[in-house]
């Protein structure tokens, strides 16, 4: 489909909702930014979408993309739809055992997640398979029928099937729904087979209760949408971010709600990776800090890092790292993210042992950081900085908000001078520190711990605090370049405008690599594309913009823990097959630092992703300058930089002003209206063509 | 003056980040169940003067472990004869290891050719060697328990030495499972040491050096302070072991735990002497056993390190169950353990009884089997810890299905064993009625129940609390014991002992059935609502909740009426 006119992207975060227009042909860019409406999100969606459309007149708008936590929120706030569990019988509490495990080691107050589906609502049908797809118990389907009358007597919205290896033989299943479907006109119905067909039970079961339990939510909520914007005189269609940073239109979110379920944090790495992709960049660390906490995603060989082990609700800390068994979990795609509670009003305060800790704790959006002067006695990290002197407190949000110098000097008195003992200004820098050192942890989870060495990449920066932070994290972790893009703050609502449609199948299928079933594989393959192709066809997408990826799932025989890896596109050979091998065992050595080409290997599961491209807009390209920024100069002030041993004097430039080739020299401040980068002593940053700042060692 | 706090901090995550990315490494290469999904291991460096600088758990029953361990094992082997490259491996029970399962791989770790300190890496190995696959069984010396590695080179110079791997090959059952867990171990180490290269390359070696002596300055500091806020006293609590496996006389554990100013002794010397059974705990594991409820009473941001030691003793002479001289079995070790851990805080329960919880289902409950796979015919062994009742808890209810406080195992999912192991689960699914019923009931036991198919292997449970039942707390009322049953649904259904290894026949079924915790306060006490609730989602039957809960239900106006009720009839408690 060839777009022209303009994309419109909406991207509902905690605080604020942000609508981006961008105008395809020239790239020009219009933005809003609205608050959040909690209660009812679609008010907040619209009131952002006729904030930014009324800028243009006789507009034309070929496509509206939209990200949400509207699945998430339902999810951990508890208010999903009444669901009912059926499955095998003998596992009706799969959903309460979970892993058997405590999410806290040496909390005697700990609680497991508490089941999506209460134990009265989970029921049992006579029938089971054996690992081989064999009938060892046939389905009976009086049961059925009779939980169905149950159903309907208990009110039940949605109906979630999942029986033992329907992974491997989904005739019960299938069978089941089509008895359940008949009786129950009006229920929504997820069946794992359909949604999720891999083994281990516990996590497919969780993935198809989540699926079940938000869809007649999701389904209301995109309907409202498309009614209200049909209704302004956006009749277009409606695509939403799903959590693997591909597209699907509203129609199919309706159906598999658990794709969406990190639509939010998602956009932001796909601006990343077109960012990257715009720039040449193909192993590339996203960073993006808000005001509660930092995201750290990774993206290689251009292509976002995506995880099949998500747990939805589970929050990493810099204590614990993130604690197994604290979330439901979901084996739909997922953006690989580390999330860290770090964010701008994390908040500083000294131990009982004399020692400055940052965080876990922040102080949100009310009361905010002490400086904003809205009765915050806790000095948090955006105090900090602006002690330090890289905030303006009369250019914060453009000069929209004023901050109380004062106030932030109070709370970090208070709170940490005086029981540490130090200077003010050391103080605040080791506040920075010490939030650093958390973030690093983060940024080293998310590229270390998946075997990739964060020296081989460059960081793009972006959140509100994004940028000011990062620099120094780069000089940690020795990255090499730093990339800001130009508006930070809006960086994942304009994710959404660089977004492709994306589909991702998995089924797993056990065997011997050596020994492998060449027919059936190729088969399974087969119909996984035709599924995919025929979609992206009813989504508009040609054959000749229809990218399909096919890859394994791969372990040694007796491992558990699986690796990906490509596979070809077209019918798998057995003349492939060593080389399929000799890809397992590289990507082993370089995930774990060892491998063996004597012990035998297994597939596990066949993936299957297939893109349709659409249209890009383009960046526009900025003025040409000469090295020499000084025009772009604002003023001078004293900021606090360890390296130079304290307060220097240091350039404050405006970003607005700054223009392709400019050299912007550390020590140094960059000022726009949503964020403000810090470039440190020693670094430079260089203005590229389309915007971007460039950050790297003079 | 004390150190920069703002560098220490700083220094002390980056460690903490090295010990984790270690246990990454571990988890996700190994072979066996154990490590990689029940996630059986723990991972950690030492400095030169073998003090303990940082440890990355998985499993709270490692707390004590390897800060003797690890010590031990250098000095006997003699620091000096260690070179760069090397690794020792060690399981030996009586040299301050625990089981012989838990095997330990230590590497000193040089910078620029001078000792800076050790990596150490445990893991519970599946199997090695002994009487029966898992190499769990009812055994009477250390030998049966299965292969001793006293402390030997398995790497030389980073070359694993082939003659000594073969060696200790030949003596374990999981082959496959050994050798990729070996490579899994070396391969943690290994990048353990890169990250600790690259962090003194960061801070220098002074300033590492310094802070790390200071950071377990700061963790003493910290743990002191926090101890000074707990009621000063002697406190004693006591917990048993069903019996050794050989004889039928209850095992006593005994734990007086003396809070005073100068910090914390736990004084186990009451306990009963070693056993003729295997029901024996090393020293170690007596350790890890007291210091898993004082973590649990102190901040959870305090970090685990040398510091973290010093303001506790404990006293167990040697002799005793909880500190067994060689040449004991020690398999069922950890079994004592836990009951050293429900001592503890039967003890500190008296002195602090609204952070403390009733006792839980206070066994690890193993289930070992192994044989020939009737499909490919290659030999296998699996093992695999089941979950029961946490206890009632001061402000709620204890958790269902969970493991027991320093145990943290995962379960195997049901299809990942059926893929690889000939056999059936029929049933796995939370014990209604298990219960202790109190003002907060103790949480629900489980039950699992496995088939054999087409073959018959070798089956070693090997648990306890099916005499003793957990305990409540605060008036709260006993949980269910734990079950063996053989063919449960059938004719001539078979109860198995806690500790025995057998032969089921073809399609026999195997019912595993753990204990419920026990409840805390008087069931008086209890919310109405609170008993409605487990009526309706089935974790209650009616006729408990009327006959102990003295609550009359009406599931269908959702109604409740109260009576008290004295003595309620045994039948419905579940206890023997």
């Amino acid at each position: 489909m060839i777009l022209t006119g303009y994309r419109l992207g909406v991207d509902i975060g905690g605080t604020f909702t942000d609508a981006v227009l961008m105008n395809s042909e020239t790239g020009d860019i219009l933005f809003s930014k609205v608050s959040t409406t909690p209660s009812e999100p679609s008010l907040g969606f619209m009131n952002a979408v006729t904030q930014v459309t009324k800028q243009i007149e006789n507009l034309s708008v070929e496509h509206i993309i939209h990200a949400t936590t509207i699945a998430t929120n339902a999810i951990i706030e508890g208010k999903v739809a009444r669901t009912a569990f059926v499955t095998t019988r003998g596992f009706r509490d799969i959903l309460e055992l979970q892993r058997q495990i405590k999410p806290k080691l040496y909390d005697v107050f700990f609680d497991k997640p508490r089941p999506l589906v209460p134990r009265r609502l989970c029921y049992e049908v006579s029938e089971r398979l054996t690992a081989e797809g064999e009938i060892l118990v046939p389905l009976n389907e009086a049961d059925v029928r009779n939980i169905a009358g149950q159903l309907i007597e208990e009110g039940v919205e949605s109906v979630a099937l999942c029986f033992i290896h329907s992974y491997r033989n989904s005739d019960h299943e299938k069978r089941a729904a089509k008895i359940l479907a008949d009786l129950l006109p009006g229920v929504y119905l997820t069946v794992s087979s359909e949604l999720s067909p891999q083994h281990r039970e516990y996590t497919r079961a969780s993935t198809t209760v989540i699926n079940a339990a938000i869809m007649p939510i999701v389904a209301r909520y995109v309907k409202r949408l498309e009614k209200d914007l049909t209704s302004k005189g956006f009749p277009q269609r409606l695509y939403i971010m799903q959590s693997n940073g591909g597209l699907m239109t509203s129609r199919n979110a309706r159906a598999k709600p658990a794709f969406m379920i990190e639509s939010g944090p998602a956009a932001g790495v796909v601006a990343t990776a077109a960012i990257g992709n715009l720039l040449g960049k193909e192993q590339i660390i996203s960073f993006d800090m808000g005001g509660t906490t930092a995201k750290a995603g990774l993206i290689t060989r251009g292509e976002p890092r995506i995880t099949y082990n998500y747990e939805v609700g589970a929050v990493a800390t810099p204590e614990t790292g993130l604690t197994k068994g604290a979330g439901y979990p979901l084996r739909t795609p997922v953006i690989d993210l580390v999330e860290i509670g770090a964010g701008g009003g994390s908040e500083a305060w000294v131990d009982s042992g004399g020692v400055l800790k940052v965080g876990p704790r922040s102080a949100g959006a009310e009361p905010g950081p002490a400086c904003y002067g809205k009765g915050g006695v806790e000095p948090t990290i955006t105090d900090a900085n602006l002690l330090l002197g890289r905030i303006d407190p009369s250019y914060f949000l453009g000069g929209e908000m004023k901050l109380d110098v004062k106030a932030a000097e109070r709370a970090v008195e208070e709170r940490c001078v005086k029981p540490l003992g130090k200077e003010l200004s050391e103080v605040s820098y080791g506040i920075l520190e010490i939030a650093n050192a958390n973030m690093l942890r983060a940024l080293r989870l998310v590229s270390v711990e998946r075997g990739h060495d964060p020296r081989d990449h460059v960081i793009v920066a972006f959140g509100g605090a994004g940028p000011m932070h990062v620099n120094a994290l780069a000089k940690e972790l020795d990255v090499k370049q730093v990339i800001v893009p130009p508006s930070p703050g809006l960086a994942s609502a304009l994710g959404l405008l660089l977004t492709d449609l994306k589909h991702d199948y998995v089924q797993t299928f056990i065997q011997r690599t050596d020994s492998l079933d060449l027919e059936r594989v190729n088969d399974i393959y087969r119909r996984m594309e035709e599924e995919a192709t025929s979609l992206l066809s009813e989504e508009g997408v040609t054959a000749q913009n229809t990218n399909i990826f096919r890859a394994m799932e791969m372990r040694y025989v007796g491992q558990s823990y699986e690796l990906t890896v490509p596979a070809p596109n077209v019918e798998l050979l057995q003349k492939d097959i060593p080389a399929q091998e000799e890809k397992f065992y590289a990507e082993h050595e370089r995930s774990y630092g060892h491998a063996t080409r004597t012990e035998p290997t297994q597939v596990v599961n066949l993936k299957l992703s297939a893109i349709g491209i659409i249209f890009k807009p383009t960046f526009r390209k900025l003025g040409e300058g000469s090295t020499d920024p000084s025009s772009a100069l604002r003023n001078v002030r004293k900021v606090y930089f360890r390296e130079s041993g304290g307060f220097t004097d240091t350039n404050v430039y405006d970003r607005n002003k700054l223009v392709s080739r400019n050299v912007v020299r550390g020590p140094a401040i960059i000022e726009e209206v949503d964020s403000t980068t810090v470039i440190h002593p020693n670094y430079q940053a260089e203005i590229e063509g389309h915007g971007f700042l460039t950050i790297s060692k003079e | 003056m004390r150190a920069d706090p703002i560098l220490l901090e700083v220094i002390r995550n980056s460690l903490q980040a090295a010990a984790d990315e270690m246990s990454v490494a571990l988890a996700r290469s190994a072979y066996s169940t154990n490590i990689k999904t029940r996630l059986d291991f723990s991972c950690a460096f030492f400095d030169k003067d073998m003090k303990l600088i940082v440890q990355a758990f998985n499993q709270p029953v490692h707390l004590g472990l390897l800060v003797f361990s690890v010590p031990a094992a250098v000095e006997s082997y003699g620091a000096d004869n260690l070179q760069p490259g090397d690794g020792i491996l060690i399981n030996d029970s009586h040299k301050g290891m625990s089981h012989l399962n838990d095997i330990c791989l230590i590497s000193p770790l040089y910078y620029n050719n001078e000792l800076f300190g050790y990596s150490a890496n445990l893991a519970h190995h599946v199997d090695v060697g002994g009487n029966a696959p898992g190499s769990i069984s009812v055994t009477t010396e250390i030998y049966q328990d299965g292969i001793i590695i006293p402390g030997v080179k398995v790497l030389k110079n980073g070359e694993v030495d082939n003659d000594l791997y073969e060696l200790l090959r030949a003596n374990v059952r999981g082959k496959k499972e050994f050798g990729g867990d070996l490579r899994a171990q070396i391969a943690a180490n290994k990048l353990g040491q890169r990250r600790i290269k690259e962090l003194i390359n960061r801070f220098g070696i002074e300033a590492t050096t310094t802070m790390i002596q200071e950071i377990y300055d700061y963790t003493e500091r910290r743990t002191r302070d926090a101890i000074g806020g707990w009621p000063n006293g002697e406190f004693s609590g006591e917990s048993y072991v069903d019996d050794d496996g050989l004889d039928d006389k209850p095992i006593k554990v005994h734990s007086k735990v003396t809070i005073s100013d100068d910090g914390i002794v736990a004084d186990l010397s009451n306990s009963d002497k070693q056993c003729k059974g295997m029901m024996n705990s090393t020293y170690p594991q007596s350790y890890s056993s007291v210091m898993y409820p004082i973590k649990t009473l102190l901040p959870q941001d305090i970090p685990v390190n040398d510091g973290f030691y010093r303001a506790v003793d404990i006293i167990a002479p040697k002799g005793l169950v909880v500190n067994c001289s060689y040449p004991s079995a020690v398999v069922g070790g950890w079994e004592v353990g836990l009951k050293t851990v429900e001592a503890t805080f039967g003890a500190l329960a008296k002195a602090m009884p609204d952070r403390v919880a009733a006792e839980g289902k206070k066994t690890q409950l193993h289930i070992a089997f192994g044989g020939v796979n009737p499909q490919t015919h290659e030999p296998y062994v699996f093992l695999e810890t089941l979950a029961g009742g946490y206890g009632g808890r001061p402000t709620k209810d204890g958790p269902d299905a969970v493991q027991a406080h320093y145990q943290n195992t995962e379960n195997s999912p049901v299809e990942e064993l059926e893929i690889g192991y000939p056999v059936i689960i029929r049933k796995y699914a939370l014990l209604p009625d298990s219960d202790g019923p109190g003002r907060f009931r103790g949480g629900l036991g489980l039950r699992r129940d496995y088939q054999f198919r087409n073959h018959e292997p070798t089956v070693t449970i090997l648990a306890d609390t099916a005499k003793i039942p957990p305990k409540g707390l605060l008036g709260g009322m006993e949980g269910r014991t734990a079950r063996f049953i053989l063919n449960p649904e059938s004719d001539h259904p078979v109860p198995l002992k806690s500790k025995t290894t057998f032969t089921p026949g073809p399609d026999d079924i195997l019912s595993m059935q753990t204990p419920g915790g026990g409840g805390y306060g008087h069931l008086k006490e209890r919310d109405a609502e609170l008993v409605l609730d487990d009526v309706r989602q089935g974790k209650i039957s009616l006729a408990k909740a009327h006959g102990v809960y003295g609550v009359r239900v009406d599931l269908k106006k959702g109604a409740t009426t109260k009576a008290a009720i004295e003595h309620p009839p045994r039948h419905l408690l579940g206890s023997k």
